[in-house]
């Protein structure tokens, strides 16, 4: 909204004219200042008028609160003291309860109808439009009350306002066709629609420069009705954004004979012939609107502001310079009139208590604590599980970073040629503006790529990072990734993870192999199960995301809690990315679980006792599942497995992979002879069970 | 009468020859081994003095004592000289530049908005408050219709929404995890959500597609606006300082009344003469509509609640001097890697 300070100023008194100290004020009224300019015709200030309240959008609606601010009152614009007692030429029949008032005034103009200069100095000399239309459009941001003129020449029989009942086509006074939706509220003349009301005027019954009598519409209709119209039209103008905010429905009569004093002097009806004069006037008025009045109690304003010695005095004065009326009640309290420019918006108590705050100024109030809490609040599970994992993750180098939510249809292609499935899964959004928002991720994978090769193109030679994120997927076949146990239908947390280039960020030494990376990331993994008191294991996975051969499912136990690997090379390709990438995740709710189901174990006081053997393993074997397949064979008092060695003759077609198992008792020191028995038991076993032999 | 072919003097000058041929420790060991050793030279000449005189004897054993005291000595030394010539060698063999790269990355950081959020969580966690999370796809009921926002309110044009094929919405702010939490019903409600929000808007230096907020809630008796007021400066204090200016000033949210805003100064300096103070507003706050606490079962007259909300995204920019919002999501680590 464009406030001009010369409007202003012939509204109220300002104390301070300065272009700094009028900004200061109207903010501290929550009349925003967005921008201040000084134009030929003074400064014009352009306001957000973030409260969608209608009686903002004018110097009046300012002036009101600054009066309110300043305790001096609103010197109210001069009008013409009578309008035409003859009824308008055009007889006017209102139909629906969405057009609450109506007024036509038949207005005559001179063949050059003057700008007056306080006008000209706001509009313009030369605005192009015809006259009638400066003085409307100067009267909308002076008292705010949008008007439209026909020419009168144009209307053919009696207006009718009423309700669409089929799609509608029009053209508008901006030369441009629109469809009017079913139920908007249209301006009619026996044959055409004139006007689509609160909106916009039809080309067919515009004003030009030539208009000698006009018919000047000033009305008040529904907002949502206007609102609905006009979004279905996609267009927004002056008036409409002031309608749909709520216009102040007895402002009409006043704001006609604002207009009739504007163009033609004090007496707007008895103008002579050569002179703008008001031939007759039609109103429609479509119900009384009964005057709202609110129950306010003083103490609550002082409570609230915690000022227990305001004076109600005050309380009621400002109020009043609002424009409430004000009534003592039989109780304590008092009963506040609401005006009529208000109807939109106040409706209990609290509105009353904000009007009176803004109009003090919230620094006024005194501030003050609610008391601290007995305890602390609690950590969420979420939080303990952070607590516990971001250390880990730091201490290794990598930086946590948060990615889109989205990526584009594009990027899903991408996907779907390596995963069929990935095409079914994704959320699509119905409207983005930006083609890169197409779809929300069902995977960090495509957003890790773009980050890498964002970084490598600006020399990061290192890159390791971590995002605690969610992923949106729908139900449906194949989808796993879509985390159908997740609290919200559609979404999950994961802890996603990617690296790339060097584990170290100095290019001093070799670069690691991506074997070496895999376990290096591998053993970040560990970490993190550890830090939330599980052991991991890697078995087989077949992420078709993933490069074939170097990636694995994380589980803890029976619970599958993430995956890990090298991206397919096709994506690597994809996107442009020199160095290849890893990534991981793991499922929050996943680790969260593992953290509740975890109790430590104290270990033992006694020695312990290892032995050493080296089976034959194929080369696509997985060593992890041989220790994992040793554990479940529960050999008498084996404490812990690793693996030692891992070699494979250049002759041979098998690997020979060396484990270590400790064997330890919790109440007293192990024989020799046990453990050795022990292991020969378990040799067996592993032959006739798993057709594991020690390598010759 | 002397021993055969023995000049004892001339036997001096042969061992001074000797010695003087000596490089390395292994010459030494050859030379113990010549003069000294079973077979050597002095030692065999001591074993033959007895052929000499009683007169002799005394006089030859005392210059041959002297040739091996002198070699003893000779040897002893260049002995350490050689080992401590070796040691340098060796260390200086072992010689390493630790000026060269570490083999570390150095300790890797949170995001910006993750270090803003805790900041607040800790300011907040000693009243009680505790952290909720909500989805993130949202029924219009949650984001808008519950919270004072009817469907066809200019109030939603505010926020430009993000629609799902079916109908739901990306939520548009972290109000809506307040709604979810009202909706469970009970008193005391004390909450802290922060989180993604989304906004359908061409991106910009200062309007990102997503960003995120950081709302509280807090319903319980009693509560005021002078409450509000207390909380949101403790706040704003605790994240700039409690040198740096603020201020507040009214605003319109559709979820509470009355509404209003919190500005900083944007620096804490104070302004030079004739320097205009500029502002930036970080929180959006007020007292819960009471047609949110109808909506969701709670009696105004009852209990009030406090609510706020804050732009962590913006927060974030200002507190680590980025360049504006996008630096936040583009992710370049050698700014992470700076903004210690």
């Amino acid at each position: 909204m464009k406030l001009h300070q010369s409007i202003l100023e012939r509204l109220i008194e300002l104390p301070n004219k300065e272009p700094q100290a009028v900004q200061d004020l109207l903010d501290d009224l929550g009349l925003e200042v967005k921008g201040v300019e000084n134009t030929p015709g003074g400064i014009v200030y352009t306001i957000e008028s973030l409260a969608n309240r209608g009686d903002h959008l004018s110097a009046l609606g300012a002036a009101r609160e600054i009066s309110a601010r300043l305790l001096t009152a609103v010197k109210n614009p001069t009008v013409a003291t009578e309008l035409s007692s003859k009824a308008a030429s055009v007889v006017v029949r209102v139909s629906t309860d969405k057009c609450l008032r109506y007024s036509l005034m038949d207005l005559a103009l001179p063949s050059e109808l003057p700008i007056i200069p306080e006008v000209a100095a706001v509009i313009g000399a030369e605005s192009g439009h015809p006259p009638i239309v400066d003085y409307l459009n100067y009267l909308q941001l002076e008292i705010g009350q949008p008007m439209h003129a026909f020419d009168r020449d144009k209307i053919e029989g009696e207006i009718v306002v009423e309700l669409s009942t089929q799609v509608e086509q029009i053209r508008a006074l901006d030369g441009k066709d629109y469809k009017l939706p079913i139920g908007s509220i249209l301006i009619r003349d026996r044959k055409k629609i004139v006007a689509v009301a609160g909106v916009i005027g039809c080309e067919n019954s515009m004003c030009t420069v030539d208009t000698r009598k006009v018919l000047i519409e000033c009305a008040t209709f529904d907002p949502v009705s206007v609102r609905l119209t006009a979004r279905a039209m996609g267009i927004s103008t002056d008036a409409s954004y002031a309608f749909e905010r709520g216009s102040d429905p007895e402002i009409v009569p006043s704001a006609l004979k604002r207009l009739a004093h504007l163009v033609s002097g004090s007496r707007g009806s008895v103008g002579g012939s050569d002179s703008a004069h008001v031939l007759g006037l039609s109103a429609y008025a479509a119900k009384t609107i009964e005057k709202r009045e609110i129950a306010l109690n003083p103490k609550t304003i002082k409570r609230e502001m915690n000022l227990s010695k305001l004076n109600d005095v005050e309380i009621k004065t400002r109020l009043k310079h609002l424009g409430y009326s004000i009534k003592e009640s039989d109780g304590a309290g008092l009963i506040v009139g609401v005006p009529s420019w208000r109807l939109w918006d106040v409706s209990c108590e609290e509105d009353l208590i904000e009007d009176f705050v803004r109009s003090m100024s919230f620094s006024a109030v005194k501030l003050s604590l609610p008391p601290v809490a007995d305890e602390p609040g609690e950590f969420t599970e979420m939080e303990v599980l952070q607590s516990r994992v971001e250390p880990h993750l730091l201490g290794h180098g990598f930086y946590e970073v948060i990615s889109e939510s989205f990526y584009s249809k594009e990027d899903l292609a991408a996907l779907s040629a390596l995963d069929s499935a990935m095409a079914d899964c994704h959320v699509p959004l119905a409207n983005a503006l930006e083609r890169t928002c197409s779809h929300l991720r069902a995977t960090n994978i495509v957003n890790f790529a773009k980050l890498i090769c964002f970084n490598e193109r600006k020399g990061v030679s290192s890159i390791k990072v971590f995002e605690q994120c969610r992923l949106y997927g729908l139900k449906g076949p194949n989808t796993s990734r879509a985390g159908a146990e997740s609290d919200y239908q559609f979404e999950r947390d994961v802890l996603s993870l990617a690296v790339s280039g060097r584990w170290f960020e100095n290019e001093f030494r070799r670069p690691p192999t991506v074997e070496e990376l895999l376990f290096n990331l591998k053993g970040v993994l560990e970490g993190i199960v550890n830090s939330v008191g599980g052991k991991l294991a890697v078995t087989h996975s077949e992420d078709p995301l993933l490069h074939p051969g170097r990636q694995g499912l994380l589980k803890v136990g029976r619970t599958t809690v993430g995956f890990f690997g090298e991206i397919h090379p096709s994506l690597m390709t994809q996107y442009g990315l020199r160095s290849g990438m890893l990534y991981a995740e793991l499922d929050t709710d996943a680790l969260i679980k593992v953290m509740h189901s975890q109790s430590p174990e104290l270990p033992s006081e006694f020695p312990s006792t290892s032995r050493d053997i080296t089976l034959r393993l194929t080369v696509r074997s997985l060593a992890g599942q041989v220790v994992k397949q040793i554990s479940e064979l529960k050999p008498p008092h084996l404490d812990l497995v690793q693996i030692v060695d891992d070699f494979r003759k250049a002759t041979e077609d098998f690997r020979r992979v060396s484990f270590r198992l400790y064997f330890q008792a919790a109440d007293r020191t192990l024989e020799s002879s046990e453990v050795d028995s022990a292991m020969q038991t378990l040799l067996a076993q592993l032959k006739d069970r798993h057709g594991l032999e020690l390598a010759g | 009468m002397g021993l055969p072919n023995t000049n004892i003097e001339q036997l001096g000058v042969e061992l001074e020859s000797a010695l003087a041929r000596v490089t390395a420790k292994e010459d030494l060991e050859l030379l113990r081994r010549d003069w000294l050793g079973k077979e050597g030279t002095i030692k065999k000449l001591f074993k033959e003095m007895g052929a000499l005189s009683a007169e002799e004897r005394p006089v030859f054993a005392a210059k041959l004592n002297a040739l091996k005291e002198k070699l003893e000595s000779f040897i002893e030394t260049r002995t350490k000289q050689f080992e401590q010539g070796a040691l340098s060698k060796q260390l200086e063999s072992q010689y390493v530049d630790l000026s060269l790269p570490a083999n570390a990355s150095g300790a890797g950081l949170l995001h910006p908005i993750t270090r803003v959020e805790r900041a607040l969580i800790s300011a907040l966690r000693h009243y009680g408050l505790k952290v909720a999370y909500g989805p993130e796809i949202e029924t219009e009921y949650f984001c808008f219709d519950s919270l004072n926002i009817p469907k066809h309110h200019p109030a939603r044009d505010m926020q430009d929404t993000f629609y799902t094929a079916n109908g739901q919405v990306l939520r548009t702010h972290t109000t809506s995890v307040q709604a979810r939490v009202l909706k469970k019903g009970g008193a005391p409600v004390k909450i802290l959500s922060p989180g993604r929000v989304y906004r359908n808007e061409s991106s910009d230096a200062w309007h990102t597609s997503m960003f995120h907020q950081f709302e509280l809630i807090w319903v319980e008796k009693g509560l005021t606006l002078s409450h509000l007021m207390g909380v949101m400066a403790l706040v704003a204090k605790e994240l700039y300082g409690p040198r740096r200016k603020i201020r507040f000033k009214p605003k319109y949210y559709p979820y509470t009344e009355p509404s209003l805003g919190l500005d900083v100064a944007l620096t804490s300096k104070e302004p030079k003469e004739g320097e205009a103070q500029g502002w930036v507003t970080v929180v959006g706050a007020g007292m819960v509509h009471r047609k949110v606490l109808q909506e969701f079962g709670y009696d105004p007259k009852e209990v009030s609640g406090i609510a706020f909300g804050f732009g962590t995204s913006r927060l974030a920019v200002e507190r680590f001097k980025l360049r504006d919002a996008r630096a936040l999501y583009e992710n370049d680590l050698r700014v992470f890697k700076e903004i210690r």
